[in-house]
């Protein structure tokens, strides 16, 4: 009997230590479809999918295969039953090459020795039908994401999977690559193929996927189709109340200069060329200015570069009138706050408790020491203020350890803490990352009512729908160098990807260096 | 009441302590089975004896000998416990030097070198100063501070090292450490002038800061009871027949001093933050290479201190010819802070603790057929169970937590998830360290210092 649904996950139930992470969920994949696992950080979604691909053991519940019931207590055994994975971080061997990274694990031998030309050649088969081009003799490190991604994909079909797990696949790619990857996913749905669909991306979801189950808090919400839904009802379904999807804002009201950057350079740790190479740009008062780009392309190290946590090599940088090219990063931290990408690395100190956290860089500010002896009323006072007034949570308050909070709630006491500073300009990197559409939206809200605020925002982001909704002007920066600037109401993110991926520039950079 | 302990419970210095004392239960067990095996499998040996020594080894403090029927007889025993407090006085400090660094994220093994260099100053000043020239407690106090900067500079060296060279502390330390002992050897043998010639039945030994340096007959000279020596505060009428003085009290007073520093003071949570996490320090502005020099100059500074503490007491010698080994002492420092978990405090009865096995070792073989050694092995299996405190206090915290969580269900799965195996692999390199250093500390242990 040919069930409908290849894959059923009957009320599947598991328990961590004082956590139920999925809590009697149900998850039906039927043949050939694409069908989008919708949830909040934290909501169980990859603990089903570890679930389903053997890596953990449910307390309760069945999994059915094809109307079977079945039994998946490893990876091998998921394998077996053709169920593949694409992880979210590439499980690839770096120093191998493609070919052998999709041999890997399912080698082709012949009285113990390889036989690499049959693979190759099924290799090669399989990427032409799909249109998925890779370098075989390439070695993974030389090569891009998108095509790490190709590879992953490869190793599935290699492995003749018919069930195709993709967890959060497009975080690291182009919007070009994106579109491949899309039509890919539909050619293989075409094929029989079926898909799961990670992510929290709303817009991808209702692009590719045909249905899509929604988990809240390690409950199952419900499944619907995409046809019969929208983004802002799925948005609803994920968070549990109304959430605002579009930042609604009045136009920037650009004042004075706060932050200008000429010829900036920054040399690169690894390579020899410059990881920011001559850049050139201002920040205003009252406006959101973004960098956008592929993460890689010299962000990080121009920030770092910015703020003082690295040596620049090059160029000058003044804010507020002062050049503060070679200030120390306490000199620069009396005009500008920063919420650094790593939450973990910079923004905290993990083992201490919120409220020290609160004061990471005000401590030795009169109002918190009094000869050198900390103030701790004055600290406790402060962080129950800043907890009351971002709504930041936490189990103990105060006192609770910083590790043990949520990375929502961290990031949140992280922006209290920077825009209390209130400090002329806002460097913010990634604020959004790995964050929930609730949380997103208050991080949101509070960027764009600092900026009303008459706040120069620098805005560093990876997420396109985050730059073209808060920005009031993008630049992208490719390879170290701005490529571009681009107006968000006039632009599209098809071109901002041109501009991202290289195949297009302004010389914008270049002559405001001849200007300088 | 019930609630009362509940909370005590989820306390992580409650859970800590208990880890703690957990470790110390099963090393004295092992200690007990060691001495089970050799008596009961030993032909010279018997059952009986096994019982004599597990005896000593539980309750050694409280020992007083043998009585004529041959019988071990139990009390009150003053001259122990008096010597118990003395020789937990350098442990103490050594034990703090040791916790400062660990709070501060620095491994600092080089207390064996911060003692010695230490000890040296210490000494070259209390009898260097003529007798009689300034009031004692002034010379007491230079040769106090004089063996603490000693100590703070000493550790600076790896510290400076690590902060502009980023050279591991834990390299540079082990280097300094020896340093150390070829450069105090070499300088009391080339000095000549403080080894002691007075008492002829010695050789090897510098001055008892108790010898005064007096001029008799143009000629300098040194002689007994016209130096230093730190005042007994009363102690010696509580403990007659002991070398206890009043440098517990102010190893006491420094630990506390400590304590408010690492929690009370800017400076303290500077340094904390560096050690916790160097990039967030930076981040904020600290200067993460200032600190890192700072906490091991504190950390030396802390041993210097101890050893001035232990040899201006004026009954200990010094063996000078230290250029094979390391004092003790110093080493010791790891286990006292380790099962201390960093904490100041609780340094003071983890010294006193480590003091006590001491003690026992001297009973075990005064009064038994075993020996010293198995104090030895106890603190070495208590090493390596507060490696694993960390472990011990998951596995004892994990199932409270269980209850607690599931009642009000807001934890993150992942979150917690991801904290365990952070926790653990956090517990796996201290493990490690501990391991590889163990042998080397036991190794060293010969010789260095005699009372």
């Amino acid at each position: 009997m040919e069930s409908e649904n290849i894959i059923e996950m009957l009320h599947i139930t598991k328990e961590f230590p004082g956590i139920i992470a999925n809590d009697d969920i149900t998850l039906q994949l039927r043949r050939g479809e694409i069908h989008a696992l919708l949830g909040e950080n934290g909501a169980g979604k990859s603990t089903l999918m570890s679930v389903l691909f053997g890596l953990y053991q449910p307390e309760a519940g069945v999994i059915r295969k094809n109307g079977q019931e079945v039994k998946i207590n490893n990876p091998n055994d998921a394998t077996a039953l053709g169920i593949g994975m694409v992880h979210q971080h590439f499980k690839l061997i770096e120093v191998f090459t493609v070919l052998d990274n999709i041999i890997l694990g399912a080698e082709t031998t012949r009285l113990g020795f390889l036989q690499k030309k049959e693979a190759r050649k099924r290799v090669e088969e399989i990427s032409e039908r799909y249109g998925l081009k890779v370098d075989l003799d390439a070695k993974v490190e030389d090569i891009t994401v998108g095509m790490q991604q190709r590879v992953e994909i490869l190793k599935m079909l290699y492995r003749d999977n018919e069930i195709l797990i993709f967890d959060e696949p497009t975080a690291v790619l182009t919007p070009q690559e994106i579109d491949e990857l899309m039509a890919t996913m539909r050619a293989f749905a075409k094929e029989g193929k079926s898909i799961l669909f990670i992510s929290h991306k709303l817009n991808e979801i209702m692009a590719v996927a045909d249905r899509v189950t929604v988990l809240r808090k390690g409950k199952y919400v419900g499944t619907v189709e995409t046809r019969d839904t929208d983004k802002q009802s799925l948005s609803n379904m994920m968070v549990g109340r109304p959430v605002q999807l579009e930042v609604t804002k009045a136009p920037a009201q650009p004042g004075e200069t706060v932050l200008h950057v000429e010829n900036f350079t920054v040399p690169s740790k690894g390579h020899k060329r410059n990881a920011v190479n001559h850049v050139s740009f201002e920040v205003r008062a009252g406006e959101i200015v973004c960098i956008a780009g592929i993460d890689g392309n010299g962000q990080t190290e121009f920030v770092y570069g910015l703020t003082g946590l690295e040596k620049s090599s090059g160029g000058k940088i003044t804010l507020c009138g002062h050049d503060i090219t070679h200030a120390s990063i306490r000199r620069r931290g009396q005009d500008l706050s920063h919420i650094p990408e790593d939450r973990h690395k910079h923004g905290m100190v993990l083992d201490f408790s919120l409220e020290q956290n609160l004061v990471l860089q005000r401590f030795r500010e009169n109002e918190f020491q009094h000869i050198g002896f900390i103030n701790q009323s004055a600290v406790r006072k402060y962080a129950e203020k800043l907890i009351d007034q971002y709504d930041v949570r936490s189990g103990q308050g105060p006192v609770t350890t910083a590790r043990s909070m949520s990375g929502g709630n961290q990031q949140k006491a992280i922006i209290a803490r920077e825009v209390d500073r209130d400090k002329p300009l806002i460097v913010a990197v990634q604020p959004t990352r790995g964050l929930d559409v609730g949380a997103i939206e208050y991080i949101h809200s509070q960027l764009v009512a600092e900026r009303d605020r008459g706040k120069a925002v620098l805005l560093v982001s990876l997420e396109l729908e985050e730059v073209m909704s808060l920005s009031d002007r993008i630049l992208v920066m490719y390879e170290g160098e701005i490529v571009g600037e681009l107006d968000p109401k006039n632009t599209t993110v098809q071109e901002m990807g041109l501009y991202m991926a290289g195949a297009k520039r302004k010389d914008t950079g270049g002559k405001e260096e001849m200007g300088a | 009441m019930k609630d009362f302990f509940s909370r005590l419970f989820k306390k992580e210095g409650t859970r800590s302590v208990i880890a703690s004392l957990i470790s110390i239960v099963i090393g004295l067990f092992v200690g007990s089975l060691l001495i089970l095996i050799v008596g009961s499998t030993s032909k010279n040996l018997s059952l009986t004896t096994a019982w004599e020594g597990i005896r000593i080894v539980l309750m050694g403090i409280f020992s007083t000998g043998r009585d004529a029927a041959g019988a071990l007889t139990w009390g009150f025993n003053p001259q122990s416990i008096g010597n118990m407090l003395f020789r937990a006085t350098p442990l103490i400090l050594t034990g703090l030097s040791v916790a400062v660094a660990f709070k501060t994220g620095l491994f600092n093994i080089g207390a064996p070198g911060q003692y010695l260099m230490g000890t040296a100053v210490t000494l070259v000043i209390a009898l260097s100063i003529p007798s009689g020239s300034m009031p004692t407690i002034i010379v007491w106090l230079l040769a106090f501070l004089g063996g603490m900067l000693a100590g703070a500079l000493w550790g600076a060296i790896p510290g400076l090292v690590k902060a502009f060279l980023n050279i591991n502390e834990v390299l540079a330390c082990i280097m300094t450490n020896w340093i150390a002992a070829n450069l105090v050897t070499w300088f009391f043998d080339a000095t000549k002038i403080f080894q002691n010639t007075v008492e002829n039945t010695k050789s090897g030994y510098i001055y008892m800061t108790d010898y005064g340096r007096v001029m008799v007959d143009g000629a300098w000279t040194y002689v007994k009871g016209s130096g230093v020596s730190t005042p007994k505060m009363g102690l010696d009428r509580i403990f007659p027949g002991s070398q206890v003085n009043g440098g517990i009290l102010i190893a006491v007073v420094i630990a506390v001093a400590v304590y408010i520093l690492m929690t009370k003071t800017t400076l303290g949570y500077e340094l904390k933050a560096c050690g916790s996490n160097r990039h967030a320090a930076r981040y904020a502005g600290v200067s993460d290479r200032r600190n890192i020099v700072l906490s091991m100059a504190i950390a030396g500074g802390l041993s210097g201190a101890g050893a001035a503490l232990y040899y201006l007491s004026g009954n200990t010698e010094f063996f000078w010819s230290t250029y094979q080994s390391l004092p003790a002492t110093g080493f010791n420092g790891i286990p006292v802070a380790l099962l201390a978990v960093n904490n100041p405090i609780a340094v003071i009865f983890t010294g006193i603790f480590m003091s006590m096995l001491n003690i026992v070792g001297l009973q075990l073989t005064n009064l038994t057929a075993y020996n010293e050694y198995i104090t030895d092995v106890i603190i070495a299996t208590i090493v390596y169970l507060s490696a694993f405190s960390l472990v011990i206090k998951i596995l004892i915290g994990g199932r409270k937590k269980h209850k607690a969580t599931a009642e009000t269900q807001t934890a993150h799965a992942q979150n917690t998830d991801a904290k365990n195996t952070e926790q653990a692999r956090s517990a796996l390199p201290t493990e490690d360290t501990v391991g590889d250093k163990t042998p080397e500390a036991a190794g060293t242990e010969e010789g260095g210092e005699r009372v």
